[in-house]
């Protein structure tokens, strides 16, 4: 029998990540979304396929992911990133009951249950409590995104921020600073001020640990402590935390091909070329 | 500057009853109506829906004003930013009430110009005699808007009928204190009676007002039996016809033709189901829209739910009635027709009282939930929480929070926008919620 490979192709608003697995992840890509990016998924896909050493042709199926999904047009089906990270994470992680992710702009929880997603929330409508927070802010500290988190680990006495407003924030910091606060006290008050957004949001769906973190917002070892501090216990950060949505898209992709198989019916799938997407043009 | 017009009029949303398909020229028609009423000289009042004088007013015969539904209306057509605006250079903070904001910028401008603003849509908002408002638990700018609204029109006058139900309490019987609020709301009324007479110069003609009041109760009866038939399987109507079936329950009530309406209504639902015929071909989610009032320039997103087989055949917002034979007490007997709509109001809002204090930790707009939720055979609940309307969507979450403590989990969608207030919507990420809403219910159904 012809060995089965699975994609997931996950668009967000700032990453692009694409995995290729068969049992498990033989190929991975993450790359920038960016304003002309966002119809070039199959610019990754190839860069993917060429990373796993296959043609197009010998993948079994395609499942596009994320807010861009529907901009993936050899995708062979569109699922939600809900259903997608809550597969990802259980795949990885089958005790953790909630996972809080926070992607670039915009950030969620989702509970689970038996490994599927039961129930979610969503926080789509203000910066704050997503990565942009973090991002926008970096930019006015003239700090690099990815120096943050262990710049915030040192800090002393944690500055707090008022504002939740990303553009008053980055005022505000500013103005903590030339009060002469110290740059990992303003770094880890906005690591602060973002977990508070973030834990009051997922209050509603009443989190049950285990708890998960996943999207780039897991990177952030600062944030994750914020988190945790607000939580009161530890959370699991997947090994690769921003690959949860394309790993649960690949295994989606699985399970509909398996259920097909086991009930004899045919698939449609769409056709086996990386072309652009034509939803911008 | 607010005098551009830039309205962006959606195509018509798909109904699925006939019924539903008619009320948008009634509306229009209804609307049409009153800024003829003025140019007729016919007294023309400034009226709120749940106020309990629909009866007092047409035996009067003085004409409503809708103020909410033209704001509603201007939302629909999504032609309500210039008013908000207009508001707003006045000084008003957005965060108010946006039928509100709606209502005075129409004002401010009308009033300005001696004459409707340009293009107002559907004619515009008929300039009153007078205004009713009234206070109540129900919301703060019952009786806040139309003070407001003086500063435009200071020879207006406004009347303001305070109109209290007893709180609910687990621990007390609402029976101990009800004879004390009705007796409020009675005097309330004649006070209402007397400030009409005195603007009308005519005289109430209390036996008509007493057909009237039959007739209220002949039709908050019938419309609960209308509504109950939509338990059926498959749904015969939803909640996106429902926001339009509730024009006549809200802005026509005492009225022959809000009768004629729910008794044409109640037939197509009965043909509907006995042919089996369902709201969508592939109902696969029965929903509850379980609190806050829609965005009425997005109603057709409702029929994005009917696209991923998901159907609302019942819904808390816009069901003002419950039928009359079922409360505790024989309204029948009670003749006075102002004591009788006394009546009706107390046992309207506290209907939910009794359930409520049988499971502890419990609550009457939760207790209605679960009723809904059993009697409909609901899989998930959909809430809408309006920025701009307090009053009514503060407590949302708790009560979605207090069904699962005290019920079961089941599956919650918050959806988070406007009444009127489009800026306040995305389509994308409301579609993206909708989407991921109905993964979650299928995971649910499959477990």
């Amino acid at each position: 029998m012809r060995k089965q490979y699975f994609a997931g192709v996950d668009i967000g608003s700032t990453m692009t990540k694409v995995v290729i697995m068969d049992q498990e992840v033989i190929a991975s890509v993450i790359g920038a979304t960016g304003p002309e990016h966002r119809k070039l998924a199959n610019r990754v896909m190839e860069e993917a396929l060429a990373k796993a050493g296959l043609p197009f042709d010998d993948i079994t199926y395609v499942v596009a992911t994320g807010y861009g999904r529907i901009n993936v047009p050899f995708a062979d089906k569109q699922i939600t990133e809900i259903s997608c990270h809550a597969k990802g994470v259980a795949y990885f992680l089958p005790e953790v009951r909630t996972v809080v992710d926070i992607g670039g702009q915009d950030s969620k929880g989702i509970k689970l249950k038996d490994g599927r997603a039961v129930d979610f929330v969503m926080n789509d409508k203000c910066a704050a409590g997503t990565g942009r927070f973090l991002e926008v802010t970096a930019e006015g500290l003239g700090v690099k995104l990815e120096d943050m988190g262990k710049l915030s680990l040192t800090a002393k006495n944690a500055v707090r921020i008022a504002n939740t407003c990303t553009v008053f924030a980055t005022q505000e910091v500013v103005s903590k600073l030339a009060e002469g606060a110290a740059l990992a006290d303003v770094i880890a008050g906005l690591h602060e001020a973002i977990a508070a957004r973030i834990y009051s949001m997922v209050g509603r769906l009443k989190v049950e640990r285990e708890v998960a973190l996943t999207g780039g917002g897991a990177k952030n070892i600062g944030l994750v402590r914020a988190l945790e501090a607000k939580l009161g216990y530890k959370v699991l950060v997947p090994p690769e935390p921003l690959l949860t949505g394309a790993i649960g898209a690949a295994l989606m992709g699985r399970d509909i091909v398996k259920e097909a198989e086991e009930k004899g019916t045919t698939l449609v799938r769409a056709e086996r070329r990386l072309t652009e997407a034509t939803f911008f043009t | 500057m607010t005098e551009e017009k830039k309205p962006e009029e959606r195509k018509k949303r798909r109904t699925a009853t006939e019924a539903a398909s008619k009320i948008g020229p009634m509306v229009k028609a209804a609307i049409g109506g009153t800024v003829q009423a003025r140019e007729e000289g016919k007294p023309l009042a400034y009226s709120f829906i749940c106020c309990c004088y629909d009866e007092i007013i047409r035996a009067m015969d003085v004409i409503p004003v809708w103020t909410e539904n033209y704001a509603g209306v201007c939302g629909a057509k999504r032609d309500a930013q210039r008013f908000l605006e207009r508001a707003e250079a006045e000084n008003f903070s957005r965060s108010l009430c946006t039928y509100a904001l709606c209502g005075l910028g129409f004002d401010a401008w009308r009033e300005e110009l001696g004459e409707m603003p340009p293009e107002s849509p559907w004619g515009g908002q008929a300039r009153p005699d007078m205004m009713l408002g009234s206070g109540q638990m129900l919301c703060d700018p019952r009786n806040k808007w139309y003070q407001a609204a003086q500063q435009y029109m200071p020879d207006v006058p406004v009347y303001d009928v305070g109109l209290p139900w007893p709180p609910y309490e687990d621990d007390y019987d609402y029976r101990e204190v009800q004879d004390y609020y009705v007796k409020y709301i009675v005097a309330e009324l004649k006070g209402l009676v007397q400030f009409l007479e005195k603007h009308t110069g005519r005289k109430m003609d209390w036996d008509h007002l007493s057909e009237l009041v039959d007739l209220t109760d002949r039709t908050w009866n019938l419309i609960w039996e209308t509504y109950e038939l939509r338990r059926a399987v498959p749904s015969v109507m939803g909640t996106g016809d429902a926001m339009n079936t509730m024009v006549p329950m809200v802005f026509m009530m005492a009225t022959q033709e809000a009768y004629d309406f729910y008794q044409e209504l109640n037939d197509e639902l009965k043909h509907k189901i006995a042919n089996k015929e369902g709201e969508i071909p592939d109902e696969k989610y029965r929903l509850i829209w379980g609190g806050g009032l829609p965005s009425w320039f997005a109603l057709s997103d409702f029929n994005y739910f009917n696209s991923k087989g998901a159907v609302f055949p019942v819904e808390v917002t816009y069901r003002m009635i419950e039928a009359t034979y079922n409360f505790d007490m024989d309204l029948s007997k009670v003749s006075d027709p102002l004591e009788h709509i006394a009546w009706r109001w107390v046992k309207f809002w506290t209907y939910w009282y009794d359930r409520a204090r049988q499971r502890p930790g419990s609550h009457p707009d939760v207790e209605r939930l679960i009723k809904y939720i059993e009697d409909y055979k609901i899989d998930g609940i959909v809430m809408h929480e309006a920025f701009s309307c307090r009053s009514w969507h503060v407590g949302l979450i708790w009560q979605l929070n207090m069904l699962k403590k005290v019920y079961k989990d089941i599956p919650s969608l918050i959806l988070e926008s406007d009444i009127v207030d489009i800026s306040s919507y995305n389509e994308a990420d409301t579609k993206a919620r909708i989407d991921a809403f109905i993964d979650t219910l299928e995971a649910v159904k499959s477990r």
